[in-house]
């Protein structure tokens, strides 16, 4: 036999089944045969020299057996070595083809991890968005967040989320056969006192949220229905795992200790697990009971809101656990059937504007647990969905590519590969060893991916989805697992491609050929990949060119003020006592502070925050019929620089000074809007303006354009007044800043704080947090697109490249006889950019296809753009052919100085 | 047989590895040299012989190939590997040993009986 090495030298086949029972059966006849013969030749007869010979072999059967096992099992021994020698093998001649050629390996490798970067950074944001549920739920899939809707009588279904406490309780109460009901409530609350004084999320809870949601606490206790009653509550807080090990280093002494919430101070009695932050995509620094917290939230708010009373103050959310065996609509009926008895008990206590039962029409909805996800999905989710797409078709494109080269090197290598098959290398071997390269080099780039994804999610939760909670990082496992996975398949696919045109490779040829000659099957392959990186990269250009446009109307668009550039300041008093003067007093003194810091341009006192918070007032004109005056006016009390602060743009007259003051004549400035509709027509300066009957007469001395916060609204009725004549207890300041104001909110925030009195602590929010959110998902959206698009129009341009140049390489010879013959350079020229060109006109032509078939999907995504708008199709068009002719260029120019001489010689 | 010597388990193997130290050899030849060294007195039937080789074989000990014998007839040989030659080193020596100590043990307690 032959040792296993030469065996493999020769790649002889291994022996099959059968062969090895057939040795067995020989050497144990041998045996026999030896024995019969020595017992012969000592004189004993041939049948009992047999029979001898039998008798002391023993069992034979057994024995036979046993051979045949242990011979099986030394073969499947061998086959498994061999086996994991020739995959090392073709790791280590992978390595060595790629180590020989690195341009071609670097070429590969950035492409996919582009390709993959780009889609496990997607991935990661649609899996916390959409995918992931929260952290330490016991069985997700059977908790459901609870959205109840009534209809109005005429305006369809209100989609409705926030519920008051009532609600919750008679829901809570109604309900009980198919599930457990909890509710919850998050917001920013201030924790500690002084210069430690921190906003941090908080999370309030009912006490049956604990045993609902299923969670442990690492150490102490959750809190329990006896900590969560009316009228306020316990004051106990269970705090959260990141909270407990930045603020207390996480030491298990903790239990019992204080900590300062808003104006009151809880024990902490335990803490939550690691990762968990309730159902909050942010992180949650403490969690209190519903009770406890409300009393305190809404204490600020006045003596009037009776929160736990009034059906009509509508804040938490309700959640419920359907029990085992309960199916979504069983509980779903149950609690539209709890809603409808709800509404019931309301109509005693609240009878005012509600309608017949059957006109309202309450139905409960159950969604995930996930708010992002719906019923009604939120803009950034539905972008990020988008996205993820496009990064795959980014991902396609980038395979495209890559399958593109490994033709190319398949092709060149087809010398090598024919001699390699003419010693006799299978063809298993040699398809093993292309698909060892491309998955060698997928992975690699996977590799660089993870890294590109690392980087790429940083920038995106930094600059576009920055308030969800990343602590548990977007570079998790299952984004790795997913960068993974998605490596080996583009390794796998990939490495088919060349496959095709090896198993056609007839060896003679092309070791005649000396590796030249393109089948035309294999040019036709390159150019159908090129066809559809072509139509990809126009789908997503165009869809890139869309976004820029809604981003660019978005940001062009006059909302009349400018969010970006303005923050607001108000103060929690958090129990710090204050009389009306000494808060006048205090904001005067922000206001003069504020004026004097870094980056501040304007700063003005104010009461209302635009589209946030209103004082909304029937206004009397003498000489104007009322009911032309019923519509809601905002009264906006300002100080002097209101306006200018606001960067809301004086039309007429003047704007308000530090001249309008107690005792001066009273007077107003008002908006376009509601100038028109009180004098339609007339010039308002100068005429009067009352706030009621029996109010002093203010007259009208300018006019401003109107402000508008969303897209399609019409503006609100603004009359400006001097914050002086109608003085508020109200600390409230507008800043505006040189720069973009979310970045100076910190320092405005820490130097305005210094000045506080007792525990009172200073907000300061950029007003485009408030006013703005909706601008968010279109420059994700115009940010992603765009750079996808680039990326797209880069890979296509390579790929592009690659394939005329070679294709121009191959074709040499071809050429060559051409110039012999006497075609002019222009004509090579012609000759070759007509054929790249040819190939990205029909991409284009597909592409732009597509993206109409796209269009009506996307157009809800845009603002005041036309899914089909034509500028963005015919820009993209002629930037795409731009970079074809660019593309094509090069190797037409080389095409062009082919010298006939050594062209034909070569042959 | 009543005098025949029953092997101690285990050293079949140490014996086979013994002979083939003296050179490749079939089966057969393997049992005849074992019968001639030991006088016949080996109870053993001949198929344990070649489980024995089998699993040494297994184990890397002894390697085999198809040969033929002076008599022109294919026969397996077997041989012994660098892995067998110091197996069979290691366990001649602790053989050794332990039966010196054994016959030690036994020639002491014959004096004071």
């Amino acid at each position: 036999m032959l040792p296993p090495r030469a065996r493999r030298f020769f790649r002889l086949p291994l022996r099959r089944r059968d062969q090895l029972a057939r040795e067995v059966d020989d050497e144990i006849t041998f045996h026999l045969e030896a024995r019969a013969a020595q017992l012969v030749a000592r004189h004993m007869s041939l049948d009992d020299a047999r029979a001898e010979a039998l008798r002391r072999f023993g069992d034979v059967d057994t024995a036979r057996h046993t051979l045949n096992r242990s011979a099986t099992r030394r073969e499947a021994r061998m086959h498994l070595r061999e086996l994991v020698a020739s995959s090392w093998q073709d790791v280590r001649y992978a390595a060595r083809g790629i180590r020989r050629s690195p341009g071609f390996a670097a070429a590969v490798i950035v492409t996919l991890a582009l390709g993959i970067g780009a889609n496990a950074t997607m991935f990661g944001v649609v899996d916390r968005l959409l995918l992931r549920t929260p952290a330490g739920v016991v069985a997700p899939d059977q908790v459901n967040r609870v959205y109840l809707t009534t209809s109005n009588g005429f305006q369809g279904l209100q989609l409705g989320s926030n519920q008051s406490y009532r609600r919750y309780l008679d829901i809570a109460q109604h309900v009980h056969t198919t599930s457990d009901v909890a509710a919850h409530f998050e917001r920013e609350r201030v924790f500690g006192l002084g210069e430690g004084a921190r906003e941090e999320r908080i999370s309030m809870v009912s006490a049956s949220f604990w045993p609902l949601i299923g969670v442990r606490p690492v150490i102490g206790r959750f809190f329990n229905a006896s900590e969560d009653q009316l009228p306020q509550g316990a004051p106990v807080a269970v705090l959260g795992y990141g909270y407990w090990q930045s603020q207390f280093g996480g030491r298990r002494d903790v239990i019992g200790h204080n900590v300062r919430i808003g104006g009151t101070d809880y024990a902490i009695i335990g803490v939550t697990p690691p990762g968990f932050s309730g159902l909050s995509l942010q992180s949650v620094a403490a969690f209190i009971p519903l009770t406890a917290g409300a009393a305190d939230l809404f204490s600020e708010f006045g003596p009037g809101v009776k929160w736990s009373e009034q059906y009509r103050v509508g804040w938490l959310q309700t959640i419920v656990r359907r029990k085992p065996g309960v199916s979504v609509q069983a509980a779903t009926a149950d609690l539209t059937n709890a809603f409808r008895q709800s509404i019931e008990t309301q109509r005693e206590v609240e009878p005012a504007g509600l309608l017949a039962l059957e006109r309202m029409n309450p139905q409960a909805t159950l969604g995930s647990v996930l708010e992002s996800r719906g019923p009604r999905r939120s803009q950034s989710a539905t972008v990020s969905l988008w996205l993820m797409a496009v990064s795959g078709l980014v991902l396609l494109m980038a395979c495209a590519n890559v399958a593109n080269l490994l033709i190319a090197r398949a092709l060149r290598r087809r010398r090598e590969i024919a001699i390699r098959q003419a010693i006799g290398v299978s063809r298993g071997r040699l398809l093993a060893q292309l698909l060892t390269e491309s998955t060698l080099l997928a992975l690699l780039g996977g590799l660089a991916g993870v890294l590109v994804a690392h980087w790429g999610g940083a920038l995106l939760r930094s600059v576009l989805l920055p308030d969800l909670d990343w602590s548990s990082g977007i570079f998790d496992h299952r984004v790795l697992l997913f960068a993974g996975v998605i490596a080996l398949v583009a390794g796998l696919v990939t490495g088919l491609a060349p496959i095709r045109q090896l198993a056609s490779t007839d060896v003679v040829t092309a070791l005649r050929s000396g590796g030249r000659g393109t089948s035309l099957r294999s040019s036709r392959l390159r150019k159908a990949l090129l066809v559809v990186q072509g139509a990809v990269s126009v789908v997503l250009l165009i869809g890139a060119g869309l976004f820029v446009r809604s981003f660019r109307n978005v940001r062009a668009l006059d909302l009349g003020f400018q969010p970006e550039h303005v923050m607001t300041v108000g103060v929690t008093m958090r129990g710090t006592p204050m009389d009306s003067a000494q808060k006048i007093q205090l904001a005067q003194a922000m206001l003069e502070r504020a004026v004097t810091l870094p980056g501040v341009v304007h700063a003005s006192r104010g009461l209302t925050v635009p589209f946030s918070s209103e004082w909304t007032q029937p206004i009397v004109v003498p000489g104007v019929d009322s009911s032309r005056l019923r519509d809601l006016f905002y009264i906006v009390p300002g100080g002097a620089d209101y306006l200018a602060t606001m960067g809301t743009r004086l039309v007429s007259g003047r704007a308000i000074t530090d001249a309008d003051r107690v005792g001066s004549e009273p007077v107003a400035v008002l908006s376009q809007g509601a100038a028109q509709r009180i004098w339609p027509g007339l010039n308002p300066i100068g005429r009067c303006l009352k706030l009621g009957q029996d109010q002093p007469c203010m007259t009208v001395v300018g006019t401003a354009q109107d402000i508008r916060a969303s897209f399609d609204d019409d503006p609100p009725l603004q009359v400006y007044v001097p914050i002086a004549q109608q003085p508020q207890p109200e600390v409230r300041l507008f800043i505006r800043t040189r720069g973009d104001a979310a970045r100076s909110t910190e320092t405005v925030r820490r130097a305005l704080q210094e000045m506080m009195p007792g525990a009172a602590y200073v907000h300061a929010d950029p007003l485009e947090d408030i006013v703005a959110t909706e601008f968010r998902s279109w420059r994700l959206g115009a940010t992603m697109f765009t750079i996808f698009g680039f990326l797209a129009l880069l890979v296509a341009a390579v790929g592009l490249y690659s394939v005329v140049a070679y294709d121009v390489s191959q074709r040499t010879q071809e050429l060559g006889v051409r110039v012999a013959l006497g075609a002019s350079a222009g004509k090579v020229i012609r000759l070759v950019l007509a054929d790249g060109v040819r190939v990205v006109a029909l991409g284009l032509l597909l592409g732009a296809m597509m993206a109409l078939a796209l269009a009506s999907r996307v157009t809800p995504l845009l603002y005041h753009v036309s899914g089909r708008d034509p500028i963005t199709y015919l820009f993209v068009v002629l930037v795409l052919m731009a970079v074809a002719l660019a593309a094509s260029l090069a190797p037409a120019l080389r095409a062009s100085r082919v010298d006939p001489n050594i062209a034909l010689r070569a042959e | 047989m009543p005098d025949q010597l029953s092997l101690i388990k285990g050293t079949l193997d140490v014996l086979v590895l013994k002979t083939l130290s003296w050179g490749a050899m079939h089966g057969f030849e393997i049992t005849s040299w074992l019968e001639d060294r030991s006088g016949g007195t080996l109870d053993v039937e001949d198929s344990a012989l070649y489980q024995a080789l089998h699993r040494l074989e297994d184990r890397g000990l002894v390697s085999a190939e198809w040969g033929m014998t002076e008599n022109n007839r294919r026969a397996r040989y077997y041989s012994l590997t660098r892995a067998g030659r110091s197996h069979l080193r290691a366990e001649t020596t602790r053989w050794l040993r332990y039966t010196e100590t054994v016959s030690d043990i036994l020639g002491a307690a014959t004096r004071t009986a």
